[in-house]
């Protein structure tokens, strides 16, 4: 099989796509099993939509990913390489958009956006002022550039954060619920941007959201988590009838008030 | 038994800590932004505070060994006593606990509300490590800024030392007396070995705080643990390593 | 954040702190800064004693400059004053090292000189001259108690002499009676001082840093012991023959207790003699005590001092403590 290239559109430097392998996945904290034997694979270049109730352990399954938490059992390979291993990081760019933003609060906006190319040496100060107002301006942030991001809403924190990423020019891009926050017309351009990375410039991505038009538009596969056990691998396309009643009842819950748990709410 | 591994996990994270900064040394130049931000909060903003600690501590010592040595005619020792005693050991010692209340606590805030806001785990996915930009130029900074802090503090506890003595009516010492007498038993060694302390004091103050800063772990909640904690360990260690300085110095 | 503005700052700031601290240097190490003006003068003396760099020189009671060094020069040691610019020396003022305070600050005092005589210009040397010293004091009182105990032997014997010459007992009846008063305080001094230094023995052993010192500080307190036991009971019997011949006994009469010892009256007599005669002129330092009341008023202003050094903090030193003996003698 041969691997898509990611092209980096700054320095066309031409470097194959990433591929993740999570392969039986454990994870405890202490004596609650968040992930329970997890395993799945994100071919290079593909879009790959993990679903779940809030809860389920998507968060700490892109923690993994990036190396942030260590596995209880298992383990999980960025081409091949151990994700926690110190020198993944350094040769594989992994951008990740965290559920909160994760802004530097102490920095401006342009500066969150600015320091990872600063610090790792992308060219000049005008190239990088050149790279960092295009992503300001796909994500309609070029008038907050000098605020603080205790000046922003959550909704602008969190374009704040893709931006950030975006600059970045990764290689594996992790959303966590990019779109959690977001109105309709932001949710449409962050898909068209997912979209645009992998048509582009072949950029690996794994999206965590609960938005299941985006997830039925933009994915190439997709996983759903429940209680942390992976209940459904494939394409969008098996979801439209899905035979777990699990996953129908996530996807068109009926909310019955007659349900117990309600009676306390009834006055 | 469970304190006892806590202490060798924080020491051990201290050290780990010191050598990763170690490591990026070479990086200086290219933060001096950082690294004047940092003396600037280090040692500018921290100024006004020693100067005025130090000018009363001075004043006190001078006032209490006035009143003390009154009773044996030694009065004109005042000014080698304060000298000694604020060059040695008061100057030193005054300016890392102010330091350490001053500068370690808000480093301490910083990193760990970084750390639980998820910051520092985003330097880290960018590969930018937390010992290089967030300890680095603040370990550098405190080693610049130290002597400076402990230099003035010093002076500014012998001239405290010296209004007392002028002003006092109990003492009466002009400060022509009290500087020469400051001067008859003080040699540069003495404030040197003061300058030292005060920069290895304040070395171990600003490791201690980032290391525990960065250490932090859960909620908001534990921000204002581990600054507490920090300035606790800060202030223990400061006292502890006067004495084993002291020795090694003397 | 103005960052220029900070970087100023901050730079300010650094530059403020290596000046301060070269000052501290400059005015600590050599002094250079602050001792280069004035003119330097030499003094040489047998013992510089406790003078050291940085002690001040007085011209009467006036402080007019600092001893910039202390070298040894061939055999003698030398001070090398510097002279506050505008002070001007006479070439006969005469150079002393006073022991200012009870702890030991030394200074170099320097009389006026005769008015008219020629100034001195830099680098000239001063007249100097030696004091007395509070140990040298101390070592005559040591060897004055051997030679009283000597005397006192030989008077018991000799009470029963033939005793041909009154006139010494008249002499020494001169002697013990003018100075009664003196000798009686001397006596209720030294022992109240040795009796507190007996009690706070420890204590001063205690802040003693130097052993040799203590072991020195013990010799000398015993020592004065004894010279104080002595003493006083040289001056009884002298106050017992002197009673007998007040009260009529007669000479003869009172010397007729003992005939074997005759022979060796002659000797003590001389002895005697001597010594009383040293003492009316006032040889030797006890003499000089008797007889000079001007050391006699600063001994006993001394003497106040060291009560209050051992009645208050005691920590004052080995200098203090042996310094206080001896004082409290006279
Ligand atoms: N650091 C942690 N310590 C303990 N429990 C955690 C930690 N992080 C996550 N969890 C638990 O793991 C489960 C999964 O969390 P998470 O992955 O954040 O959920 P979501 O799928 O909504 O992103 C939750 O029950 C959460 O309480
Ligand atoms: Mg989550």
């Amino acid at each position: 099989m041969t691997h898509p290239i990611h092209r980096n559109p700054i320095t066309a430097v031409e470097s194959p796509a990433v591929g993740v392998t999570i392969d039986g996945l454990t994870k405890n904290f202490g004596t609650f099993r968040a992930l329970k034997n997890v395993s799945f694979s994100v071919e290079p270049g593909e879009i790959f939509v993990l679903m779940g109730p809030s809860g389920s352990g998507k968060s700490v399954l892109l923690k993994h990913i990036v190396g942030l938490e260590a596995a209880t059992a298992g383990r999980v390979l960025i081409n091949g390489q151990d994700a926690t291993a110190e020198h993944t990081l350094e040769r594989i760019r992994i951008a990740l958009v965290f559920q909160a933003g994760a802004l530097f609060n102490s920095l401006s906006v342009y500066d969150n956006l600015a320091l990872y190319p600063r610090e790792h040496r992308f060219g000049d100060e005008s190239t990088i002022r050149d790279k960092v107002m295009r992503a300001l301006q796909i994500l309609s942030l070029e008038n907050s550039a000098q605020k603080f991001p205790s000046e922003l809403s959550g909704g602008m924190r969190k374009r704040v954060a893709i931006a950030r990423a975006l600059v970045m020019e990764p290689q594996l891009m992790l959303y966590d619920e990019p779109t959690s926050e977001l109105d309709p017309v932001m949710s449409a351009t962050i898909s068209e941007i997912i979209a645009t990375l992998k048509d582009e410039y072949h950029v690996t991505t794994i999206v965590v959201s609960h938005d299941r038009e985006l997830a039925l538009g933009i994915a190439d596969r997709v996983g759903i988590l429940m209680g942390g056990e992976l209940v459904f691998l494939g394409p969008p396309a098996n979801l439209r009838q899905p035979a777990d009643p699990r996953i129908a009842d996530f996807f068109h819950p009926r909310i019955d008030l007659k349900n117990p748990r309600f009676k306390n709410l009834e006055t | 038994m469970k304190q006892l591994t806590h202490f060798l996990e924080g020491f051990g994270s201290a050290v780990q800590l010191l050598f990763q900064s170690a490591r990026f040394a070479g990086t200086l130049p290219r933060q001096r932004a950082r690294f004047i931000d940092q003396c600037y909060l280090i040692g500018y903003t921290t100024l006004p505070i020693v100067a005025i600690l130090c000018f009363f501590m001075g004043s006190v010592l001078a006032l209490q060994s006035g009143y003390s040595m009154e009773n044996f005619g030694a009065k004109q020792f005042i000014g080698s006593l304060v000298g000694l005693s604020f060059a040695r050991e008061l100057g030193p010692v005054i300016v890392a606990i102010l330091v350490a209340g001053r500068v370690g606590s808000a480093i301490t805030a910083e990193l760990a509300s970084m750390k639980v806001y998820q910051e520092v785990d985003a330097l880290v996915t960018m590969n930018i490590p937390p010992a290089r930009i967030l300890v680095l130029p603040r370990l550098a900074a405190v080693l610049v800024m130290m002597p400076v802090l402990a230099i003035i503090g010093n002076l500014i506890g012998w001239f405290g030392g010296a209004v007392i003595c002028k002003y006092v009516e109990s003492i009466a010492i002009e400060p022509e007396a009290y500087f020469s007498a400051l001067r008859r038993y003080m040699k540069f060694k003495d404030v040197g070995t003061g300058l030292m302390k005060a920069e290895i004091f304040g070395f171990v103050v600003v490791l201690i705080c980032c290391s525990i800063g960065l250490n932090t772990r859960g909620g908001p909640r534990e921000i204002g643990a581990s600054v507490t904690k920090a300035v606790v360990v800060s202030l223990i260690s400061i006292l502890v390593l006067d004495y084993f300085v002291t020795k090694a110095l003397m | 954040m103005n960052t220029a503005q900070q970087t100023a700052r901050v730079g300010l700031f650094f530059l403020l702190g290596l000046a301060l601290t070269w000052v501290t240097w400059e005015t600590l190490s050599d002094g250079k800064l602050f001792k280069q003006t004035g003119y330097s003068l030499i003094a040489g003396f047998d013992n510089l004693k406790e003078l050291k760099q940085g002690d001040e020189v007085r011209m009467a009671g006036v402080k007019i400059g600092s001893v910039e060094r202390t070298r040894l020069a061939g055999r003698r040691a030398e001070a090398v004053l510097r002279i506050d610019p505008g002070v001007k020396i006479a070439s006969d003022a005469t150079a002393t090292i006073v022991m200012a305070g009870l702890i030991g600050t030394n200074y170099i005092g320097l009389d006026l000189g005769s008015p008219g005589s020629p100034v001195l210009s830099d680098g000239a040397e001063l007249r100097t001259k030696i004091t007395p010293d509070i140990n040298a004091i101390m070592t005559e009182l040591g060897s004055l108690g051997q030679k009283l105990e000597g005397a006192l032997g030989s008077i018991t014997n000799t009470v029963s002499g033939d005793g041909k010459n009154p006139g010494l007992f008249q002499k020494l009846d001169r002697l013990v009676t003018d100075n009664s008063a003196k000798i009686d305080t001397t006596m209720t001094n030294l022992a109240s001082a040795t009796d507190k230094i007996n009690k706070s023995e420890g204590t001063l052993g205690k802040l003693l840093n130097d052993s040799k010192l203590h072991d020195e500080l013990v010799a000398t307190v015993s020592e004065i012991r004894g010279a104080a036991t002595d003493a006083k009971s040289f001056v009884a019997d002298a106050q017992i023959l002197v009673n007998q011949v007040k009260s009529g006994k007669g000479t003869l009469g009172a010397l007729i207790f003992d005939e074997t010892a005759g022979n060796d009256l002659k000797v003590v007599t001389r002895n005697l003699r001597d010594i009383s005669e040293k003492i009316a002129k006032g040889e030797g330092t006890l003499g000089k005590l008797l007889t000079d009341d001007s050391l006699y008023l600063s001994a006993q202003s001394t003497l106040k001092k060291a009560d209050r050094a051992i009645d208050g903090l005691g920590d004052s030193g080995p200098i203090t403590a042996v310094g206080a003996a001896a004082n409290v003698l006279f």
